[in-house]
């Protein structure tokens, strides 16, 4: 996109931010309709189509109320916090291939270079930094627990969630998301020219690597059975708990762009992107993801919550060498060694 | 306390509280070192207005001590009633004061086993779990008009009889409800993560318990048979074949598992219930302003959460000169207390909510000063007085 109008349509309306954040609600409503109604809820029902415009409306309620900072918050870094919360996972969400905007049937990101993965992957830890340091910063003792909370789980499930990441990364050969989608769309073409062992042993393998992601996901996100940084009955929302009015607001969204991004990770890592045949990628991003989105909320009502430390255990326990075990066999199948 | 341990207050305010208690956890980490709970903060007068108002007014007033056990405070009063003034309740109504009370017991540990799945994380079973006691909330409203507070007993009798043309349709009702607690016990005794949460926690043996003196299932958890039902029983008790439910895992699995058990045992009663009642009158007359000759009772009841314990005074007034109510909580503070010390912060909720706690029908008020080790009482002068006081500081 050398063009600078191209970009700049590019980064604000499609697919940047506008695009994104419209995308983010829809997903939150996604999510939380099909939570209700496999808990046998109706959910969002009355804004808009089926309550389509629910997240919206809460959104600018949320915008609405009134904004308090605790007397006993260290005021700048609480202040700051839900901005960073806010806009790193929407930066993020710029190296993700979507839609090219000069040729329908295009999907190069608005940013794309060499190491775009490793960004990614950086951004997304960075994000828990501000978590932890919004939730300590608000003097508030169920806050503190939350922000330790939040810092300890990613201790745990960071490191698979970068292991497994790596995998496709392996195979393609590249650092480059859009490399790594183009690769799975030439594999999977030559995989259905001319079928062969090694091609369903990746499958395989990668389908071992999509299930250990999703887990780590569930806990990025703080999705039961791994919402433990901000469990409601216990600690009261942990980090977020001193948060109201904007700063509110602008956390939900953040978390809302946090679930497009995983969603989105999910489909360019391992799912092949936005391709797909007969519709434009846009179109197979929405699909794809939303199906992501659908699978995460399904997970989500499974299970009743973890303790910290059981999750902890059980992820240096089962996840890591799991995910060290499946690195290792993408490298074998890969023929690097 | 050393440096490594801090003070987190949970309550009077906190979502995993219903209702206003406080309890200081002193925490190490993760772990709770002790706990300091400090109940008082919710006086509502309910004894002090039941002096001044004749026993019928007063059937309403027991009602209301508690939401969910109303019908186990008018039973319990209604009993310690009749048994001062010598009343002989026809035997119909006593099958059908039982009949609520298991119906309302049905009710309440649904409602708990709702309550601790959303404790522990758990919402989908909460929603499943409160949509199948939409069943049982069904048919206390057939029976009795009402969802909560039923106001089916009255001194002499109880006030509505069971109308012989439903009794299949109830019958039905009660299947479904047993047929819904035997998955949940299948859910609960089989699925992961539910046991992660449940097994070991909060866990106090049964010598501890006898000695911290426990009630209800609370006590029967930890292995104490304790069901005042089979103890000292009341009303037609003794007549009804049910077993005695108590469990020795200690934890909260054993806590799920006594409520769950005993609503399937409570169907059977009811479901017995409605094939054994016999035909004739439901009440005796009793009228308002009818004096009672003097003397006192003790009535006791296995309420849903344990030993219900009223206690009434007759001057030979047509009103009680004295009315005590002991709530089931009251007893189960020190166990609970055993229970949450060397637990994790995540596991409090789970570990009061699993004593099935209600603080506000078990506070009362009154003034002690501990330096000078004395009580004494205040009018309601002096009362808004030191309101007055304190808000204009």
């Amino acid at each position: 996109m050398s063009n600078p109008l191209t970009t700049l349509v590019a980064v604000l309306f499609f697919p940047g931010l506008s695009f994104i954040l419209t995308y983010a609600l829809w997903c939150q409503w996604v999510s939380r309709k099909a939570a209700a109604r496999l808990q046998n809820r109706q959910g969002p029902l009355h804004t808009g189509w089926q309550g389509t415009l629910q997240p919206l409306a809460d959104f600018i309620k949320l915008l609405v109320n009134e904004d308090i900072t605790p007397a006993a918050a260290d005021k700048p870094v609480f202040n700051y916090s839900p901005i960073a919360v806010f806009a790193i996972p929407l930066a993020a969400t710029f190296l993700i291939p979507i839609q090219s905007l000069t040729s329908l049937w295009g999907w190069e990101p608005i940013v794309s270079f060499q190491g775009d993965l490793i960004i990614i992957l950086f951004l997304m830890s960075v994000v828990i930094l501000a978590v932890f340091l919004g939730g300590w910063s608000s003097g508030n003792v169920f806050g503190a627990v939350g922000a330790t909370r939040a810092a300890l789980m990613m201790l745990a499930y960071e490191i698979p969630l970068s292991l497994v990441a790596i995998g496709p990364a392996i195979l393609a050969g590249s650092l480059q998301i859009s490399e790594i989608v183009d690769w799975q769309v030439t594999s999977v073409n030559t995989f259905f020219r001319a079928p062969s062992i090694q091609g369903i042993a990746i499958v395989g393998v990668l389908f071992i690597g999509v299930v250990i992601y999703i887990m780590c996901l569930l806990a990025e996100l703080e999705l039961r059975p791994f919402d433990i940084s901000e469990a409601e009955t216990e600690i009261v929302h942990g980090w977020q708990v001193e948060y109201s009015g904007k700063k509110l607001a602008l956390l939900n969204a953040g978390h809302d762009i946090k679930m497009v991004l995983a969603a989105a990770l999910v489909t360019s890592l391992f799912l092949g992107g936005p391709a797909g045949p007969i519709l434009p990628p846009f179109a197979w991003f929405i699909l794809k993801t939303t199906f992501c989105v659908l699978v995460l909320t399904n997970l989500s009502v499974l299970f009743a919550r973890f303790r910290i430390d059981q999750m902890v255990a059980g992820a240096w326990k089962y996840l890591v060498p799991l995910a060290v075990l499946q690195v290792m066999a993408v490298v074998a199948l890969s023929g690097v060694i | 306390m050393s440096e490594r341990e801090f003070v987190i207050p949970i309550g009077p305010q906190h979502p995993a509280l219903k209702e206003p208690e406080s309890f200081l956890f002193t925490v190490d980490g993760e772990v709770v070192v002790d706990v300091e709970p400090r109940i008082g903060y919710n006086h509502r007068g309910i004894e002090k207005a039941m002096e001044s108002r004749n026993y019928i007014q007063n059937l309403y007033i027991t009602e209301r001590v508690c939401g969910i056990c109303s019908n186990a405070h008018q039973t319990a009063y209604t009993g310690a009633v009749e048994e001062v003034g010598g009343i002989e309740i026809p035997e119909r109504a006593k099958y059908i004061r039982v009949f609520m009370q298991e119906l309302e017991r049905i009710h309440s540990h649904l409602l708990w086993l709702g309550v601790a799945a959303h404790e522990i994380g758990f919402d989908t079973m909460f929603y499943y779990v409160w949509r199948d006691r939409e069943v049982v909330m069904d048919l206390l409203e057939e029976v009795s008009g009402n969802r909560c507070n039923y106001a089916m007993a009255t001194v002499g009798g109880v006030r509505r009889d069971l109308p012989r043309d439903k009794y299949p349709k109830w019958h039905k009702m009660l299947d479904k409800l047993a047929e819904r607690t035997n998955y949940y016990i299948k859910v609960a005794s089989t699925e992961k993560t539910i046991l992660e949460r449940a097994v070991g926690v909060g866990y106090l043996g049964k010598e501890d318990m006898i000695r911290l003196s426990g009630s209800g299932p609370n006590a029967r958890s930890s292995g104490v048979p304790c069901d005042i039902r089979k103890l000292t029983p009341y009303l037609i008790y003794d007549e009804i074949p049910f077993e005695h439910i108590y469990v020795d895992n200690g934890d909260v699995l054993g806590q799920v598992l006594v409520r769950t058990l005993e609503v399937v045992e409570a169907v059977k009663i009811c479901k017995w219930v409605l094939d054994n009642i016999p035909e004739g009158e439901i009440a005796v007359k009793f009228n308002p302003l009818q004096r009672l000759p003097e003397g006192e009772a003790v009535y006791l009841v296995e309420a849903q959460r344990g030993e219900l314990i009223h206690y009434t005074i007759s001057d030979g007034r047509n009103m009680p000169y004295r009315h005590k109510i002991r709530a089931p909580t009251l007893g189960n503070i020190p166990s609970l207390v055993e229970r949450l010390k060397g637990g994790y912060i995540a596991d409090i909720p789970i570990t009061i909510a699993g004593i099935d706690p209600c603080f506000s029908c078990t506070d009362r008020m009154a003034f002690y000063d501990e330096g000078k080790d004395k009580t004494w009482t205040w009018t309601d002068v002096e009362l808004s007085k030191y309101r007055k006081e304190w808000y204009s500081r």
